[in-house]
């Protein structure tokens, strides 16, 4: 037997050698990383691999999947169609590793330690790097590259407005270096024009990258507590941070003015920091870069970004503190989802990716296409300590206003804290950006708005820690009940069949019939009784879909209404808005081009076509088209244009903000729909159509005036149109959710939660943090409000609304 | 505060009273020349009426000044004001004001029904008006008065009001013989027509008008660019930074040359097309074919002289060079300067290079956009199919066959039209996620072969009003139902099938959230979700966003030209639910 076992091997390895051979290589999927003209160092990194390791062919998905968009990524491992290599922003990588949606690679790297050099190892690394990929003891990404924040000021801008820092007792030579400082230098170099609107902001706290995150940093608070089991968001510590963004806001006239301001910033060579429309910034270190690719001679420096005057002072609670400054650092790492199809491919990728070597190639790559366009290098700092050193001495910058500023960043490293490692890091970064919106626009105190962050937080980490109370429950079981209920349902109705005991003729016509239906019977069994089953079933459990599902009971409900109420309600305030302003404001628009058309004997067709051909443009394209037309700024945007030479000029106000702004964010998605009335349009076309002739002869013999014939002939006519159009524009309302992702880009919900629709925060609960659970309990809410709707719709229907008796 | 209440009430006067005046003069045109409609007397009346009005009303406009602001500015311009105020406020006011109107109606109200129905309606908007208030004040609304001014010229003035006693009198005039009453009115409303489909218009032009602009035009520095203008270029080889053309990754690619390598071989970078800029490869000599640039043209100073030259080259340092076109003396001359000191020549004419760029900037795997068109047609053909197959065969099997339950399974049918899609949303992923069909166009279009709810219900209600003889008539030469469904009684409902294939074509071809949920990968990305993701990408560029907009929403454009008619159908049918 041992030939024929040998004989069959060797037969195998030789098939083996053969496919590997001909069925050419291995793709590895990378996602997180966009190609295009300035990646050189990437296409160099992989053409490397590829040559190294001609087995494997790494394929990078551009648009779509080159974004950093958690959906699609989630969607895509519980889809199990993941990329094989995922570039990840570190601080979520705890939140991906807690929902087993990224392999550990502990084992990977146990086994190759000893035999491949470029196997990574926490040695390698800056210690606070690693950190942050790993959770609960395991690795779960290799860092790749770090960043710090650091204040750039334009030198020029305080040159100009030297006189007057004098006058104010402060040194135009240098930046601030405390936020009192900081606070009197902006004051000083921020320019309003004559409208009020900005022109020179002195200091944005949040422009650029800094955040909350940094300034809580400075003061010592922590966001959660060391067991990691609390949200400890609303400190003192992090309130007087959060107070020191609303001071520097409220010096160039408040958050909005500075949003609208900031509207108007655009990329490349006209950055504002670049141009001298904004003095200061915090930023992070591939800036540099930026400045010098496109505008080199721009006369700025980075310093440490200031601090607390009592932290820089080493007074009070700072005594003891061995840092003056601090910084923040956040970076990339190369992580490996679950259910990748080629493990073996995207770890050897990873190795080399993030090694020095690896490293090196990338730096030189960029290097290269700087030097070939004439730009000067800025290498950005690695997280491998090897890689991280000796690139700042290949390739820093010889230019010593760019290197000395790119020194600083290097030099903030070590002062540099990451984000607490918690597996609510998305949650936590959600809701401290939510929290310094709402501090900053003064809708809250800051203590009620990081009150209100640290309360959802905290709903999260409970969730997580508590869920061993609730039993878990195995999903085939209530599939089972429902087969099983199917099957007897099925059988009931076969004997109730059997029962009726047609004649011969009938029953050939009802299994004919049966046959006919049977589509939608299918249809409707697979696709609606057991889904919506199955989402009811789903309400009462927290399921994540990659672990096992857990019987939570009314908890889904009871959060909806107490620790998620604010965010619910303000959905459905949303609504109400759209609904209550909205459908009216369709459905007269409609009633009014009808009513013109219906007299106009001539061109009717003409106008017609006119008038309904927005509401046959695609909703995606339409908001895309939409979105430039109601631009802020009112030299790019078509109606802000229009209303700076009318309206504005006429009441000396400033222009609408539209999208960028809390009020108008609404206005906006309502404009948008005006555009599209005129299906509305067609509708009452028709209905006027049928208002029979007679009606209008006897109302002017009566002596009736046009308008009291519309009042009282045409109206009560209509009504059932109103009606009808009434009840589907709430429903829609309701169900609002394209306009509003395409316009936030899937990322927020619009200024100060303005745009939180029901649907658009059911599909993010849904498929973001496949909260199925929570999701479907919102899902049955919606339901259930729709159902009432109509319901009180239908039962006030009667009172107002004519039917024509049928005949 | 109180400053804006008198701004506010003098501005009212003032308006009130311009209008009380053009009355007057209305009325006594209409006097002298007109046809009396009414008594002389109350003829009279009215005139008198406006008189006093005007008096009043401009007597308090003009003695209000001083203290509110209304003094007179150096411009003559017409005060403007304007309340901000909350909508709930605005709610408390409106109801206030109806209020007012149904008290007064039910005075003159015919019967005691219509008395009671009044007095029923005041006390509606009397809760109304008290909740909205309610909520007014607790929301803390407050009230903002803009003032403003409509800076207006005397001679725009005095042509205003000239034009505005014209038209009266031709009003007055025309208004003695009936067939000219209806031309005025056709006028008016064609007046009111063409302004409505010009603000519905204008959109539509600016989408247009902005896929054909230069990046440079989308800021209006002088009022916003209405005839696009493009940068003019000249074919021009230059000897010192040569272009080529040759083959990489199974396209035409134009490449520079970056060095020659010990091997002799040439590593070039790619220029065009767009989505492979910046790539380089090593390619051999004999393989390149050296082509001519497109070298944009400007003006600048030369020696102090206006030059008109080419762009040559941009320099590393940041710099231009250029080369001098005209004047002939100096032709061909070349000399450096910074891209600012230079004007782009530019002429009118379309920039449809931002089609072609838009398409370029696309992923290597969209093939120039032709699979996200690919997907989407597969998508359209695909629910077409099964939509209209399975939606007919329903509806037939609903209305004209008899089987025990189909009322009740009718009803359910009816029912599952007010379910909304976020319930089923969740679970149906998960089902798609078991079949393996998560980055597939499966869940997008299977869905479809098994008969939605709505048109069902459409094409039921077509099929009742086929007359039973013509089934009969089938029946009784032997035809199966399958048989009488498919060439007897599907012939009559084309109609009906036309819309609803027009809408589904529609939902298909717009469908956003389903492309959102279930594709990741460009291979199988639909056209909707790629103009998305292209406005994320490319939000810096509007010229390409647009034109890929517009082409995105082309095809349907040209399919409601071509079936108008069913479009309107549809919105009638679907609108009217078979009334």
């Amino acid at each position: 037997m041992p030939i024929g076992k040998l004989l069959f091997r060797s037969l195998l390895a030789v098939i083996m050698s053969l496919t590997i051979a001909l069925a050419a290589r291995t793709p590895v999927v990378v996602w997180g990383v966009t190609l295009g003209p300035e990646s050189q160092g990437f296409q160099d990194l992989i053409r490397e691999f590829e040559r190294l390791h001609p087995e494997y062919e790494v394929r990078v998905l551009g648009m779509g999947a080159g974004q950093m968009n958690p959906q699609k990524l989630m969607t895509a491992i519980v889809g199990k169609v993941p990329p094989d290599v995922i570039s990840q922003d570190r601080f979520t990588i705890s939140d991906w590793a807690s929902r087993n949606t990224f392999l550990p690679l502990d084992s990977l790297i146990e086994r190759d330690r000893a035999k491949d050099p470029l196997t990574p190892t926490r040695e390698q690394y800056y210690p606070r790097f690693w950190e942050e990929a790993s959770y609960n003891g395991k690795v779960y990404g290799i860092p790749t590259g770090g960043d710090t924040r650091a204040l750039f000021w334009n030198k020029d801008v305080f040159k100009a407005k030297a006189n007057e820092l004098r006058a104010a007792g402060l040194d135009p030579n240098r930046p601030p270096r405390t936020w009192s400082e900081t606070l009197a230098y902006s004051k000083v170099l921020t320019e309003f024009n004559k409208d009020g609107s900005v022109k020179i902001a002195g200091f944005l706290p949040n422009y650029g990258n800094s955040w909350l995150y940094m300034y809580t940093f400075m003061t010592n608070a922590e966001f959660m507590s060391k067991d990691g089991r609390t949200c400890t968001m609303n400190t003192p510590e992090a309130r007087e941070a959060l107070q020191f963004m609303i001071d520097g806001y409220d010096l160039v006239g408040g958050y909005e003015q500075a949003m609208k301001f900031q509207s108007s910033f655009r990329g490349g060579e006209n950055d504002p920091f670049m141009t001298g429309k904004v003095a200061m910034k915090i930023d992070g270190d591939w800036v540099i870069d930026q400045v010098a690719r496109y505008a080199p001679s721009t006369n700025f420096a980075c310093d440490p970004p200031p601090v607390p005057d009592d932290r820089f002072h080493h007074r009070g609670r700072y005594a003891n503190e061995k840092d003056t400054y601090i910084s923040w650092a956040g970076g990339f790492a190369y992580a490996i989802p679950a259910g990748a199809r080629n493990v073996q491919g995207a770890w050897e990728f990873i190795k080399f990716a993030a090694s020095f070597k690896g490293r090196i190639i990338e730096m030189q790559g960029q290097a290269s296409i700087s030097r070939r366009r004439g730009r000067m290098f800025c290498p950005r700092i690695a997280a491998q300590i090897e890689a991280a050193t000796k690139g700042y001495r290949m390739f820093a910058p010889k230019d010593p206003k760019f290197a000395i500023a790119l020194k600083t960043f290097f030099d903030l490293a070590p002062v540099s804290k990451i984000r607490p490692v918690t597996f609510v890091g998305q949650p936590l970064w959600d809701e401290h950006v939510r929290a310094t919106e709402l501090a900053c626009l003064k809708k809250m105190t800051p203590d009620e708005a990081l009150g209100k962050g640290q309360v959802v937080v905290q709903r999260y980490l409970d969730e997580e820690f508590n869920k061993e109370k609730y039993p878990e429950i195995d999903l085939r079981l209530p599939s089972l009940i429902g087969a099983v209920g199917f099957v007897i349902g099925s059988v009931l109705l076969w004997a109730g069949y059997k029962r009726k005991r047609l004649g011969r003729l009938a029953q050939s016509e009802a299994r004919a019939g049966y046959l006919f239906i049977f589509p939608w019977v299918f249809g409707f069994v697979v696709f609606t009784l057991g889904p919506m089953l199955a989402s009811l079933f789903f309400s009462f459990t927290q399921y994540s879909v990659l672990s096992p599902a857990r019987w939570v009971g009314m908890k889904n409900y009871a959060d909806l209404l107490s620790t998620d109420r604010q965010n619910i309600l303000k959905s459905f305030a949303n609504v109400l808005y759209l609904g209550g302003i909205g459908v009216p404001l369709g459905l007269i628009t409609g009633l009014t081009i009808a009513l013109l058309l219906n007299s106009a004997v001539k061109g009717m067709r003409f106008y017609r076509t006119l008038f309904y051909m927005p509401a046959i443009v695609p909703g995606v394209a339409s908001v895309v088209l939409w979105m430039w037309i109601l631009n802020a700024d009112s030299n790019r945007g078509l109606v802000n244009y229009a209303w700076a030479h009318t309206v504005a000029e006429w009441f000396g106000t400033q222009v609408p903000g539209w999208l960028t702004v809390e009020t108008w964010a609404k206005p906006s998605l309502i404009v948008m729909g005006l555009w599209g009335a005129g299906s509305g349009m067609i509708l009452w076309l028709a209905g006027l159509k049928g208002v029979p002739a007679q009606l209008y002869e006897a109302a002017s013999i009566d002596g009736a005036s046009p308008w009291r014939q519309f009042w009282a002939v045409t109206l009560p006519q209509l009504s059932s149109i109103v009606f009808f159009n009434t009840v589907m524009g709430f429903i829609g309302a309701l169900q609002q959710f394209e306009g509003v992702y395409v316009m936030t880009n899937g990322q927020s919900s619009g200024p100060a939660d303005s745009l939180l629709m029901p649907v658009y925060y059911l599909f993010n609960n849904g498929f973001k943090y496949f909260k199925m659970g929570y999701a479907s309990s919102l899902a049955w809410v919606i339901f259930i409000i729709i159902l009432i709707i109509t319901g009180i719709q239908f039962l006030l229907a009667p009172k107002w609304v004519h039917y024509e008796v049928e005949k | 505060m109180n400053g804006g209440y008198i701004y506010l009430v003098g501005t009212l006067a003032t308006w009130v009273g311009w209008i009380a005046v053009f009355r007057l003069i209305y009325l006594v045109i209409q006097m002298a020349f007109g046809h009396m409609e009414h008594l002389r007397q109350a003829h009279f009346k009215a005139i008198g009426q406006s008189a006093a009005t005007a008096a009043v009303c401009l007597a308090l406009a003009f003695s209000l000044p001083a203290k509110s602001g209304l003094e007179a500015v150096n411009t003559p311009s017409i005060p403007l004001v304007w309340p901000m105020i909350p909508f709930t406020g605005w709610l408390a006011i409106v109801s206030v004001l109806m209020v007012v109107a149904r008290v007064i109606q039910s005075f003159g109200a015919l019967n005691d029904s219509e008395k009671k129905a009044r007095f029923g309606a005041a006390a509606v908007w009397v809760g109304v008006g008290i909740v909205s208030w309610y909520v007014f004040k607790r929301t803390g609304g407050e009230v903002v008065l803009f003032k403003g001014r409509l800076p207006i010229s005397i001679q725009t003035v005095i042509a205003l009001i000239a034009a505005l006693i014209a038209s009266m009198i031709t009003m007055v005039v025309s208004a003695r013989y009936a067939a000219a009453r209806g031309l005025a009115k056709t006028v008016v409303t064609h007046i009111a027509l063409v302004l409505g489909s010009f603000v519905f218009g204008v959109p539509f032009a600016w989408l247009v008008v902005t896929s054909f602009k230069e990046d440079r035009d989308m800021v209006a520095k002088e009022g916003i660019v209405w005839v696009p203008r493009v940068q003019v270029t000249v074919p021009y080889d230059d000897p010192q930074d040569p272009r080529f053309e040759t083959d990489f990754m199974c396209r035409t690619v134009t490449v520079a040359r970056l060095e020659t390598l010990p091997n002799g071989l040439l590593r070039v970078e790619v220029d065009r097309p767009l989505g492979l800029q910046g790539t380089q490869f090593e390619a051999d000599q004999k393989v390149l074919k050296r082509v001519p640039k497109d070298a944009p043209v400007v003006t600048a100073k030369f020696d102090g002289k206006q030059v008109k030259a080419l762009v040559a080259e941009n320099m590393n340092d940041g710099r231009q060079r250029l080369r001098i076109m005209e004047p002939a003396n100096i032709k061909d001359q070349e000399f450096m300067v910074l891209p600012t000191d230079t004007e782009p020549l530019m002429v009118t004419g379309l920039r449809t290079k931002n089609y072609s760029e838009a398409l370029e900037f696309l992923p290597p795997e969209a093939n120039l956009g032709l699979t996200y068109l690919r997907n989407t047609l597969i998508l359209v053909v695909m629910t077409l199919i099964g939509t209209l197959l399975s939606s007919a065969l329903v509806a037939y099997g609903f209305s004209r066959l008899r089987f025990p339950g189909k009322s009740w399974l009718f009803m359910l049918l009816l029912s599952t039209m007010m379910l909304p899609g976020a319930v089923t949303m969740l679970p149906s992923f998960l089902i798609f996620r078991s079949l393996g069909w998560i980055n597939t166009l499966y869940p997008l279009w299977v869905p479809a072969f098994f008969a939605s709810a709505f048109n069902v219900f459409l094409l039921k209600q077509f099929f009742s009003n086929i007359p039973m003889e013509l089934e009969d008539a089938a029946k009784i030469d032997g035809c199966s139902y399958l048989r009488t469904f498919w060439q007897v009684m599907l012939p009559q409902i084309k109609p009906a099938l036309a819309v609803i294939a027009i809408w589904t074509f529609m939902g298909s071809w717009n469908n956003f959230m389903g492309p959102l949920i279930y594709i990741s990968s460009p291979e199988h990305m639909p056209i909707a979700y790629a103009v998305q993701l292209f406005q994320n990408d490319r939000g810096g560029e509007p010229g390409l966003t647009m034109a890929f907009a517009t082409m995105s929403m082309l095809p349907v454009l040209i399919v409601f030209f071509f079936a108008q008619k069913y479009f309107i159908e549809g919105v009638q049918l679907s609108g009217l639910g078979g009334r």
